[in-house]
């Protein structure tokens, strides 16, 4: 899933569960029925997994456009100086995993 | 987001916490019912009223209980204790509460009632004060919901007396 998906199936799964809730208050609430409204939530809530937990294709419509290894190689980064090489040497290796 | 374990991770919190939402507006929605009860209990007869051998009064009574409770019932309420308790005043205690009869109505549909009966549990005062006693008879209930807060409730029904002798 990428960058653009999660947001979208984080913001999806928020949507359709309060919305499920407010759906399933009212049935209840209306018919008078507090087991219909807790059949209609869980309903909500298995529909709201289905869509939203699978890594669908729809999450995945902007992938990351990585360099090239060759590309890379043509533009080395810069060597880091000799003075304060201990906390920033650190800092580079945890980020370039 | 970025795993399937995750993802299902953020969907059950998120479910449950909005479901604890859901009860409390549930328990919410109980304080636009406004109840309207009712209840009579009438004394058929003193079936026999004495002093025992340890010196506390005891009377034995035949009750008519009726009473129509069904306006208590909400959506979200599973059950219904009602008791009906004799109450009066002693020397020693300004309350004194009796409890002559109980039930647990489950549904509203049993709500409604007419029950003839003696009393189901023994009426002893404390000490020996009863001849002549003036007493209220007294419905209590207690709203049991399916999720929240419970509700308590009672009617009194004054004016009732016991005989000046034993028999």
């Amino acid at each position: 899933m990428d960058w653009q998906g999660q947001k979208r199936a984080e913001m999806l799964m928020q949507v359709l569960l309060v919305a499920s809730a407010v759906a399933a208050f009212l049935v209840g609430y209306v018919r008078g029925d507090f087991q219909l409204m807790l059949l209609v939530y869980a309903g909500g809530v298995v529909l709201t997994a289905l869509v939203t937990v699978p890594n669908w294709p729809f999450f995945n419509r902007n992938p990351l456009k990585w360099l090239d290894a060759a590309e890379a190689e043509r533009h080395p980064r810069p060597q880091v100086s000799a003075t304060g090489a201990a906390a920033g040497g650190k800092k580079k290796s945890g980020k370039n995993k | 987001m970025h795993s399937f374990g995750h993802r299902a991770n953020a969907v059950a919190t998120f479910a449950v916490t909005i479901l604890a939402a859901m009860c409390f507006a549930a328990s919410f929605s109980d304080n636009f019912n406004t109840p309207t009860p009712t209840a009579s209990v009438k004394i058929l007869g003193i079936n026999w009223f004495q002093k025992e051998a340890n010196g506390n009064d005891e009377v034995s009574m035949t009750l008519n209980i009726s009473a129509d409770l069904s306006s208590l019932f909400t959506w979200n309420t599973k059950q219904v204790f009602v008791f009906v308790a004799a109450e009066y005043e002693t020397p020693q205690n300004a309350l004194n509460q009796v409890s002559l009869w109980d039930g647990i109505i489950p549904a509203k549909e049993h709500a409604k009632f007419l029950i003839h009966t003696t009393n189901k549990y023994r009426f002893i005062d404390q000490g020996s004060n009863l001849k002549g006693k003036e007493f209220n008879l007294t419905m209590h209930w207690h709203i049991m919901p399916k999720t929240g807060k419970m509700f308590a409730d009672k009617i009194v029904m004054t004016g009732y007396r016991l005989p000046e002798q034993y028999r």
